[in-house]
């Protein structure tokens, strides 16, 4: 304790006759420097407490400690600032390394009580270090494993202090209902324009009209007018359909134009309300946000409110005319499947008022009539009772 | 605890004589020293085993200075050698 290093301060100029003084101690000096009107001399604190004793009519003081001591000083001199950044660092990692909640992103209240409890039983609980990705697979390969008939995929990651459980749960397959006999019949009035038979027998034959419920496949198999067969029919029928669609179209037209001004602001949100930092003046405004910053349901935006002001312009009168049949060609298109089209569009009407124009077009289109009808238990034994 | 004393046996070990004096640069390394005797900016006596060791010199001054050693820095002028 005693041989710890300081550094003495002795209140003297006469920097020779004190390090004869010393010497005469026996005092061991390992640095000294004289500065001004005292000399700083690096001893032993053994030493500096023989000083004291001896050299009584010297002003000494200890000036600085050195190594050990001088971090002991330090030490205790800011004990609560060092207390209170462990505290920081534990605490620091406690947010990063420990799992405040866990939530569980599924609709099914049941499925999410059973991935709770699977991960319990997993030791994947609150307050409890997170895992190592590997260990994590393994956990959710063993839950996967045990919940076979309920779980389809299973994927833990971490967000901050949350664990979020994405849970997928098994749909039991359903298969599709056979019927027994059936037939195809048309859901419209339209003109028979192609069939792909796949069961059943054709009533119908392509640029045949079929009015709609008209049976157009059989699923009665008879031969020299006797049923053998009863099947339920099955096939893709194609038929040319027509519309008749009435459009106006104004000749006055509301569009949008950007002023140029553009006004930035500040938004946060927290889970679904958003909170403005600066009052917004723009009425009419677009508005563009670019995430600046995100944990969890907390979020901070920038916000880009672009100006912008109505006007209203006069369109010519070609120009209402193809915009109405526009407009009339996307309203059949929005009835439309994938393999079905517009075939024939024609304009039947067009009446120039003031400021409309009406349109009348008859569209015919190429789409999938075929709709299959169940004879159920009753009709059959019916039909078959009553020929 | 009882001192070991390691640093005054490795120094023994080190240096295998009783006392010897070396000059290198502006430093000025006396070992195993009796008594200093003087001690100035100009000149610096010491008494060791059979002589006294006087040094002159300019702006002399201690930088280390224990029981058995002590190391002077400053311009040494001259050294002079005085046997009992």
């Amino acid at each position: 304790m005693n041989s710890k290093i300081i550094w003495v301060k002795i209140n003297d100029d006469n920097y020779y006759k004190v390090l004869t003084k010393l010497n005469s101690l026996s005092i061991n000096i390992y640095d000294n420097k004289k500065i001004n009107n005292y000399i700083l001399i690096k001893t032993t604190l053994k030493d500096y407490q023989r000083i004291q004793k001896y050299l009584i009519s010297y002003d000494t003081s200890i000036y600085a400690y050195t190594g050990i001591t001088k971090a002991e000083k330090i030490t205790k001199k800011y004990i609560v600032f060092l207390i209170a950044s462990i505290i920081s660092i534990i605490l620091l990692f406690m947010a990063n390394n420990m799992v405040f909640k866990i939530e569980v992103k599924s609709n099914n209240a049941k499925i999410n009580q059973l991935v709770l409890d699977e991960l319990q039983k997993n030791g994947l609980t609150t307050f409890k270090l997170k895992l190592k990705h590997p260990k994590i697979e393994k956990i959710v390969n063993k839950i996967l494993d045990d919940n076979k008939d309920t779980l389809e995929w299973l994927e833990i990651n971490y967000d901050g202090m949350f664990m979020n459980v994405y849970v997928t749960e098994k749909t039991p397959i359903v298969k599709e209902e056979e019927h027994s006999f059936c037939h195809i019949v048309a859901n419209t009035d339209a003109k028979i324009s192609n069939m792909n038979i796949y069961r059943g027998v054709a009533l119908k034959e392509i640029n045949d009209y079929v009015t709609k419920g008209e049976i157009i496949l059989s699923g009665e198999v008879s031969f020299n007018e006797e049923v053998k067969n009863k099947v339920c029919a099955s096939g893709e029928i194609y038929g040319e359909v027509w519309y008749k669609v009435k459009v106006t179209v104004p000749f006055k037209e509301t569009y949008i134009e950007y002023t140029g001004k553009n006004r930035y602001n500040l938004s946060v949100k927290i889970n679904d309300n958003t909170y403005s930092i600066l009052k917004s003046r723009i009425k009419n405004k677009k508005i563009e946000e670019t995430n600046l910053y995100k944990l969890n349901d907390f979020a901070i935006n920038l916000v880009k409110e672009k100006e912008y002001v109505t006007k209203e312009k006069i369109i010519s009168e070609e120009e209402a005319y193809n915009k109405a049949l526009s407009l009339a060609e996307e309203k059949i298109k929005l009835k439309l499947s994938a393999n079905e089209d517009i075939i024939v569009k024609k304009v039947l009407k067009k009446e120039v008022n003031d400021s409309t124009i009406y349109v009348e077009v008859f569209i015919v289109t190429k789409e999938n009539i075929a709709e299959l009808k169940v004879v159920e238990e009753d009709n059959l034994n019916d039909s078959t009772n009553n020929p | 605890m009882k001192n070991l004393h390691f640093n005054e046996y490795f120094k023994n070990f080190l240096f295998d004589l009783n006392n010897f004096i070396s000059i290198y640069e502006n430093n000025f390394h006396v070992f195993n020293y009796t008594k200093l005797n003087k001690l100035q900016g100009d000149e610096i006596i010491i008494t060791m085993a059979n002589k006294i060791v006087t040094i002159k010199g300019v702006d002399l001054k201690v930088i280390k200075m224990t029981k058995q050693e002590l190391l002077i820095k400053g311009e040494v002028l001259k050294v002079e050698f005085t046997y009992e």
